[in-house]
């Protein structure tokens, strides 16, 4: 809330953080400047980022426990995600569309870590027990570009 | 920083300049956002992954500390709606990040500038101020206490004397 009215005012905030920067006051921990740095190697030279689709399974209620779906597309594929969270850990599972036929590995990827797997012959792949947080699922085919979905945020 | 048209180029050197430069800023604001130490960690991160998602994208390699201020404030945002239970709407991931010109305060100049304004505003709102600026954990009811003001008074009392001195820093420019 402003006085002048503007919605979603973003100086307020601003001048906040400014004036606890001058103050040296709650300055970056170490480990999120860690990660910064590390977020480079991330980068996927080449690969094509895949939008995400609005899709109607996210909207309506969801009770703890039930998958969150997300459905991103670039690149003539379609990547369905299902993220489940378990104990503070995250199953992922999905499928290809049209399935990508032999030579084709899905990596789900944390800032941290990642994990490969060959898709079945439908396409379907599932990670189980990654660490909560940002993941992006990558589709790895011979002889084209790798397609990536955004980065997901996911946690209890 | 990098010349190129975009920063498809970048090295690791020049992220890490970014990382030092602007490392800072984006967790002072994702704090400011009202994120405890955890969420504030996940914002920032996010924002550096949307920067390597986009790294083709970003057409404007001057702009890229008002663009990282402002994907971490989005990240934020997010974040502290998700904290309080609210459902992200089917766009969460859609949005397209437009640099804020207003995050070109975000920095300590501007907030030892800030300071001495500060000092001249009127109580409550020079402590009030103060206390929220140097507590980034403090609740309402410790300010309310400290501060003998109602519970209910601390959060459009804080606007109020924000927009004060917003109103000041404006006329100083």
């Amino acid at each position: 809330m402003t006085d002048d009215g503007l919605p979603d005012d973003h100086l307020p905030d601003y001048l906040l953080a400014a004036l606890r920067m001058a103050a040296g006051v709650d300055p970056v921990p170490g480990r999120v400047s860690d990660a910064a740095r590390d977020a480079y190697s991330l980068r996927l030279p080449g690969g094509v980022v895949a939008a995400p689709y609005e899709i109607g399974a996210v909207v309506g209620a969801r009770s703890e426990g039930d998958p969150a779906m997300h459905r991103f597309g670039a690149d003539g594929i379609t990547l369905d995600v299902e993220v489940t969270v378990t104990d503070g850990r995250l199953d992922v599972a999905g499928q290809v569309s049209p399935a990508p036929g032999p030579g084709a590995r899905v990596e789900v990827r944390t800032p941290g870590a990642g994990e490969t797997r060959t898709p079945s012959e439908s396409g379907h792949f599932a990670v189980a027990g990654l660490p909560s947080g940002w993941i992006s699922v990558v589709c790895h085919r011979p002889g084209l570009a790798p397609v990536a979905t955004r980065w997901l945020h996911v946690r209890d | 920083m990098p010349s190129e048209k975009t920063l498809t180029g970048l090295d690791q050197a020049a992220w890490e300049e970014l990382v030092t430069r602007f490392g800072g800023r984006m967790w002072a604001v994702a704090r400011a956002c009202g994120l405890g130490p955890a969420d504030a960690a996940d914002a920032v991160q996010g924002a550096w992954l949307r920067m390597v998602e986009n790294l083709d994208g970003i057409r404007d390699p001057e702009r890229v500390g008002a663009w990282l201020v402002t994907t971490t404030r989005h990240e934020a945002v997010r974040l502290a709606r998700r904290s309080r239970g609210e459902r992200p709407g089917p766009s969460a991931l859609t949005d397209a990040v437009v640099p804020d010109p207003a995050a070109s305060v975000v920095n300590a100049d501007v907030g030892r500038r800030l300071w001495l304004l500060l000092d001249g505003l009127a109580e409550p709102c020079r402590s009030l101020l103060r206390l929220y600026a140097l507590n980034p954990d403090a609740k309402y009811a410790q300010i309310s206490m400290r501060l003998g003001l109602p519970i209910g008074s601390i959060g459009p009392t804080r606007s109020r004397c924000m927009s004060r001195l917003r109103a000041l820093i404006e006329e100083d420019r």
